[in-house]
């Protein structure tokens, strides 16, 4: 019955299929305590940009970003700016990038991160939602609640810092054209870097 | 790709290639430019020609090595990863190409799909030297960065600064079996022409070949070397016809643009090869058929010997579901009785209740075809969407029901039970019970079996008569078995008194399934018809009644006259009433239509759309366990879903247009299309409230 089986699992699989938001269309809502406490949800900030990151220390990627103050710098712009910057760790319980809410907030602390909140998903809830595949993964959403951006941060898919040189902020650009009140000209781009380590990503 | 950096200090390197070397040479025969053992992984750069000249093109070789499982990345790497990049600071004359890559493998990660390498691999780089290139040496300093995973991830570092004489063209025959692999790891060039056309939620790669061309093949995989092409932890669906190689892939509704036609296509074939051929697809955006929006059907994919095996399987299923279990109680009777029959015998019987299930189904088939041709938009148990059909059912029941409980013996089928026991007419018994199963399994559609009809019916005249004769073979298969095998027919009880009564006791499922075909003939032809029909079943018994009381001329004149009176009303039905709709379950639930699902999609409305009808047993089993339970139906107002129904008791045409998009050909079927998406996700067609409850949260 190897045909049952593989029927009954590719029905299970269609199932399992993540149907992501697509740039130009309505953000889907969530809410979330953060590692303060404080319950935020998308809705409730309709009227201010939001900005989502997906994180997780531990990875190489995310790493760049942040020891060469990268991140910092983009969160800095897009805050001042008037942007709700929220960082989102989705690694599942043991896996990597996984944190407490107390050690979010050290290392929110540790790296001057200027997000306004942090959120852990450990059910991979917020990130499945989104379609989030990579740390960095990158979603900028207007005042108005519509999906502006989803992508890498920058064009050059790469662990070194020296990289950065050379490369284009896309978060920045994107952030640009929306201020500007232009169309966002790169709606869309191939994030990189490590795979969320969804709760069903197994060893 | 080839961004050249200076800016680390030429003692590290030199140094490190020091390192590099004195570390690769105990372990490599070649005579390769360095090799670097990273963290997690080893990297070696080989040239295939010791000197190089002026005009011509030179090849490296860049070997990664990654660690016993672990993994690295093709160009295009999938949900997630990084593609390996290189850093080169080559002299004025000397340019590096594009690298070439293997053939990826798919790696499945979660809900997540990566494309690379779980082995070594070899990317081939050009190095073009110009024709005025005037220097004694190419000094090359490369500088690579790729990632490695396992479930974590580690990016890897290689330098290398090394050089390559130039004299005359001079191959390294060392390097020959390292080269020639490389060069077999490497897809095809481009034979064939093809186009990638793009759809909102769909994208279809048409590859331009002849069907003897790619006859074999069991898999075909697309790999689009572009972004914005295909979602990659999708399955790809593919098919081959007249036309060419088809291979649909679904997509990011609104996601990256797609700007590439190319990729790699791998083909497996029936022998267990692959060929991965490269693609260079003439991309073509949102073609004509799909400015309405609307995407097309996806090719019902399933090949010719697996929707054999469906059908044969849906057959067998079919023996079990509810609306089929009364005739085969009749059967597994008739059979105890046989027990005393020879061998052979039963083997006939076993056969003629083969032929009767097969000839049924034959006709039914001819006549679906026919209509089919015809342009009627009809599909599997059409023919219980004719109340003529219904009706003359709910007349075979009784009869069968009443000849059970003993009240008369009908001499051209079931009689077989009790008497007569090695009497010729057991094969002609047996022979209309395969009729008669094959009658009232039409409305049951078996897991299994939807898949093959669906197929089947896109299919020409010759397969579809094929895959029913495997469906009748199917459903026929259990007493085949039983009546060929002495074991198991030994395992059969003795016969005896006892028979009687079991006799009776089977009547009374044959009682209710004639109950339920008379509420289904109700719903389709109203009150009024459904007095006339009862009147005609009393009538066609009474004319049974005269026939078996009263042996003279007149009397069985009179008792024909009943009868096909009784038939004739049936058929004819003086005073049906068609209705429009049936009665509605729930009042938040509306009527299904192309354009009421297009509106409720346009406002972003999350939709489950459900199809059924009246007489189909699966689908009303699956209402009453899993649909219209308290818990599924909160489920639904919680998550703010809008519910649609498609009823297709009577035919509608509009109905068995969706059911066919989704390669299907009757109901059941269950689709949820998330927030105001036009792809749906299809739920199984056997329900339970878990299914439905995991859909619903794995869309949120």
């Amino acid at each position: 019955m190897k045909l049952a089986t593989a029927l009954v699992a590719s029905v299970a699989f269609s199932l399992a299929l993540q149907s992501a938001p697509s740039s130009g269309s309505h953000a889907p809502d969530f809410t979330a305590t953060t590692i303060i406490g404080e319950k935020i949800s998308l809705s409730g900030l309709r009227g201010k940009p939001v900005v989502l990151e997906w994180t997780n220390h531990q990875c190489p990627y995310v790493r760049k970003h942040y020891s060469s103050g990268n991140m910092q710098k983009t969160q800095r712009a897009l805050t001042e700016g008037g942007a709700v910057w929220i960082s989102i760790i989705s690694s599942a319980p043991g896996k990597q990038g996984y944190v407490s809410a107390t050690e979010a907030q050290q290392l929110t602390t540790a790296r001057g991160s200027y997000a306004d909140h942090v959120v852990l998903d450990p059910g991979g809830i917020i990130g499945k939602l989104y379609g989030a595949k990579t740390t960095p993964h990158m979603f900028i959403v207007d005042e108005s609640g519509t999906l502006l951006y989803q992508g890498a941060i920058d064009d050059i898919p790469s662990a070194s810092r020296r990289s950065l040189k050379d490369a284009t902020n896309l978060v920045l650009a994107a952030w640009a054209d929306m201020v500007a009140g232009t169309p966002v000209r790169r709606p869309a781009t191939k994030p990189y870097g490590c795979t969320v380590k969804y709760s069903d990503i197994d060893e | 790709m080839a961004i050249a950096r200076k800016w680390f200090t030429q003692i590290a390197i030199t140094v490190f290639a020091a390192i590099s070397f004195m570390l690769a040479a105990p372990y490599t025969v070649a005579a390769d430019l360095g090799r670097v053992e990273a963290s997690h992984s080893s990297a070696t750069l080989h040239s295939e020609y010791a000197t190089a000249a002026a005009g011509e093109t030179v090849w490296l070789g860049l070997e990664l090595n990654p660690r016993a499982g672990w993994h690295s990345y093709w160009k295009n790497y999938g949900d997630s990863g990084a593609a390996p990049l290189f850093y080169w600071t080559l002299p004025d004359g000397v340019v590096a190409g594009e690298a070439l890559y293997p053939t990826p493998h798919r790696m499945p990660i979660g809900p997540l799909m990566n494309y690379g390498y779980e082995e070594p691999s070899v990317l081939l780089v050009p190095l073009v030297i110009a024709e005025n290139y005037k220097g004694p040496s190419i000094p090359i300093t490369l500088d690579v960065e790729w990632l490695v995973c396992e479930i974590e991830c580690v990016p890897q570092d290689g330098k290398w600064n090394t050089e390559i004489a130039v004299s005359q063209l001079q191959i390294d025959p060392s390097a020959t079996s390292i080269f020639r692999a490389a060069r077999t790891a490497l897809p095809e060039m481009a034979i064939w022409s093809a186009d990638l056309n793009i759809y909102p939620a769909q994208s279809r790669l048409k590859i331009h070949v002849s069907e003897s061309e790619v006859s074999g093949v069991t898999e075909a995989y697309f790999y689009p070397e572009g972004e914005g092409v295909a979602e990659y932890a999708a399955e790809q669906q593919w098919s081959i016809t007249s036309e060419g190689l088809f291979v649909d892939m679904e997509r990011l509704e609104g996601g990256i643009e797609a700007t590439d036609g190319k990729g790699v296509l791998v083909l497996t074939f029936e022998d267990g090869t692959n060929r991965a051929v490269e693609v260079d697809a003439m991309l073509i955006q949102d073609p004509a058929t799909a400015s309405s929006g609307n995407t097309p059907s996806v090719h019902a994919a399933l090949p010719l010997w697996q929707a054999i095996v469906f059908a044969l399987l849906g057959g067998m299923v079919l023996n079990l579901m509810p609306c089929v279990f009364p005739v085969l109680s009749l059967k597994a009777f008739s059979f105890i009785a046989a027990k005393s029959k020879t061998e052979a015998g039963r083997k006939q019987e076993g056969w003629a209740y083969t032929a009767g299930i097969w000839v049924s189904f034959m006709i039914i088939v001819a006549v679906l075809l026919a209509i089919k041709s015809g342009g009627a938009a009809i599909g599997w148990g059409f023919q219980l969407q004719e109340p003529a059909f219904v009706g003359s059912l709910v007349l075979l029941m009784l009869l069968v029901a009443l000849s059970l409980s003993g009240m008369f013996n009908i001499t051209i089928g079931v009689e077989g039970a009790g008497q007569g026991l090695a009497s010729k007419d057991g094969n002609k018994g047996a022979f209309f019970q395969g009729v008669l199963a094959a009658l009232v399994a039409t409305p049951c559609t078996a897991p299994l079996m939807a898949p093959a009809i669906g197929y089947a019916l896109t299919q020409p005249a010759p397969t579809v008569f094929l895959i029913f004769s495997m469906l009748a073979f199917g459903l026929a298969l259990p007493f085949l078995a039983l009546s060929y095998s002495p074991t198991l027919a030994k395992m059969m009880p003795r016969p005896g008194p006892w028979m009687e009564k079991l006799k009776e006791a089977l009547a009374f499922p044959m009682y209710l399934t004639a109950a339920w075909l008379l509420y289904v003939f109700n719903l389709q032809a109203g009150a009024t018809a459904t007095l006339v029909i009862l009147v005609a079943l009393i009538a066609a018994v009474f004319g049974v009644w005269i026939w078996q009381s009263f042996s003279g001329r007149i009397s069985r004149g009179v008792a024909v006259l009943f009868m096909v009176g009784a038939v004739a009303s049936i058929i004819y039905q003086p005073f049906s009433v068609p209705l429009g709709t049936a009665v509605q379950e729930n009042n938040d639930i509306q009527p299904y239509s192309e354009a009421k699902l297009a509106e409720l999609l346009d406002e972003g409305e999350t939709v489950f759309a459900y199809f059924t009808a009246e007489w189909c047993i699966t689908c009303k089993v699956n209402e009453q366990v899993a649909l219209f339970t308290d818990d599924t139906q909160a489920l639904f107002a919680e998550n703010n879903i809008r519910l649609l129904k498609g009823d297709w008791t009577n035919r509608n045409d509009e109905i068995a247009n969706l059911l066919a998009d989704y390669g299907r050909a009757g109901v059941p079927l269950y689709l949820l299309f998330p927030k105001g998406q036009s792809e749906a996700i299809i739920l199984p067609e056997i329900l339970t409230p878990g299914i439905i409850a995991d859909a619903i949260r794995d869309i949120k």
